[in-house]
């Protein structure tokens, strides 16, 4: 059945020793220049670039399948839909009556405070592509890259709260990284006490985990996180997820708390690409923290500036996926 | 002969592609951890069957290819698939003999090699993946071989 011809058996692979060797070190290098110099961005967005068409092409058929169903769904459902959006919407009204005064008035505080909480500005609608980046990593691409705007580091919320942060911007896609990665932190508060902590992906979508609590740290299960703000990435007081489960063991010093993620991390196909505001604390605090480095001058380097969305620049810069957790964790802080 | 070497270029080409957008397509994250690494069979095919026309050069395109799709660091993909494909080369004329069972089993010790770079990279660049689960990729890639050989074969053998 499997027969392989025969007729370049003796077909000479003189040098494969030496070919192999000449590969490998320009593959060794591409690794080294790309992980230790990070400077290959510009290789990255043209070869993903190349590799859009095979993208679009395994993700449209699903696409396509979910555009039918949805063109053959039958009246009933979309009066019943409908029904439940208009539910949905006259809640919502209802509770944004006060929002307007109730934001003025925490700015206001935050203002006497001298918070150095990120606020939201705009938005930017992306969609998820129907692609299986990584079996082991939880990693999105999603349909709006550099051309829009896009930067690494960026904020992403879906409708029920905080998703994630761009981990890679291609020119036309960019890849967005879960908060329940492995490798994901992000500031939070406790919504009732505002007790700080940082929250960490397990790998699992479905579970967060608060590892630098301390037993006697004031958490139960119920309990609303929210970001904090704090490492500049996150435009603060949005929803991140809920105490699921607190395990205080007498023998252990930390507490192990299991979060459920606010946002449909396994559902979500919309997500939100978050600026925040340009005149922003945190990007003030960085200005007078480094005079020389005044609000008009580009700092090189900086894909934030692109954007012009933050003069300061160096507030979601610095926060890229790498280092989310810029607040060192103190087990056991005090809410302030 | 020439003619022979030029007219596998399309098969080499098409397959590859097909492999490449099985890579990422959507499965059931059940069994996404079972996925093989089609394109790294399809490479492995090629340099056994016509190592001049494939080779080395279609072993690094195509790892370069799988770094941008999975959005790692580049070269991880490049470098494993350029090792193996050489191994592979340099046992094809003893594959080429092999029963199918043979050809598995050396399939299997390959892909096993090719996980093992990607594993000791993902360590070494700080992204450890540690589950069990992906060792069973070359387990299900040595049972898909038979299979897939022989549709390889079908595509430029008349």
């Amino acid at each position: 059945m499997v027969a392989f011809r025969n007729n370049d058996a003796s077909g000479r692979t003189s040098g494969l020793l030496l070919r192999c060797v000449l590969y490998s070190l320009l593959a060794l290098g591409l690794i080294i220049f790309d992980k230790r110099y990070d400077q290959l961005g510009h290789l990255r967005r043209f070869l993903s670039v190349a590799a859009y068409p095979v993208q679009v092409a395994v993700a449209s058929p699903f696409e396509g399948w979910d555009w039918f169903r949805e063109s053959i769904t039958t009246r009933e459902s979309l009066r019943a839909d409908k029904a439940k959006l208009e539910a949905q919407l006259r809640l919502a009204n209802f509770r944004l009556q006060r929002y307007e005064a109730l934001e003025a008035e925490s700015q206001r505080l935050r203002a006497l405070r001298d918070n150095t909480a990120g606020v939201a500005e705009r938005f930017v609608i992306g969609n998820i592509m129907d692609l299986d980046l990584d079996a082991f990593r939880e990693r999105v691409l999603v349909d709006k890259g550099a051309n829009d705007g896009i930067y690494v580091g960026q904020a992403v919320l879906d409708s029920g709260g905080v998703f994630g942060q761009v981990a890679r911007v291609g020119q036309l896609t960019s890849e967005v990284i879960l908060l329940s990665d492995a490798s994901h932190a992000i500031p939070v508060q406790i919504n009732r006490n505002g007790l700080r902590t940082i929250a960490v992906g397990t790998g699992d979508m479905a579970h967060l985990k608060l590892p630098y609590l301390s037993t006697s740290a004031d958490v139960v299960a119920g309990d609303l996180l929210v970001t904090s703000g704090l490492g500049g990435g996150f435009p603060a007081g949005y929803p991140v997820g809920t105490v699921a489960e607190v395990k205080r063991d007498p023998a252990q010093s930390l507490a192990e708390v299991d979060v459920r993620p606010a946002a449909a991390l396994d559902r979500s196909r919309e997500l939100m690409f978050v600026w925040l505001k340009p005149n922003n604390p945190v990007a003030n605090a960085t200005v007078a923290a480094a005079p020389a480095l005044a609000p008009g001058v580009k700092p090189p380097a900086n894909p934030a500036t692109k954007t012009a969305a933050n003069p300061g620049g160096k507030a979601p810069a610095a926060a890229g996926a790498k280092a989310p957790a810029a607040p060192p964790p103190h087990p056991g802080a005090t809410p302030p | 002969m020439m003619r022979d070497e030029t007219t596998r270029l399309g098969p080499m080409a098409l397959s590859a592609l097909v492999a490449l957008a099985l890579a990422v397509i959507p499965l059931p994250a059940v069994i996404d951890a079972f996925r093989p690494d089609f394109l790294v069979l399809v490479v492995f095919y090629w340099s056994i069957e016509s190592p001049r026309t494939g080779g080395l050069g279609l072993a690094f395109v195509a790892g370069l290819a799988l770094d941008v799709v999975h959005g790692v660091v580049l070269g991880q993909h490049a470098l494993a698939l350029t090792l193996t494909a050489a191994w592979a080369t340099h046992l094809r004329l003893r594959l080429r003999v092999f029963s199918l069972l043979s050809q598995s089993l050396t399939i299997f010790a390959l892909l096993t090699a090719y996980q093992f770079v990607l594993f000791w990279i993902d360590g070494a660049t700080g992204n450890p993946v540690t589950t069990f689960s992906r060792w069973l990729a070359p387990v299900i890639g040595a049972l898909l071989w038979p299979l897939l050989a022989g549709l390889l074969s079908r595509s430029h053998e008349r």
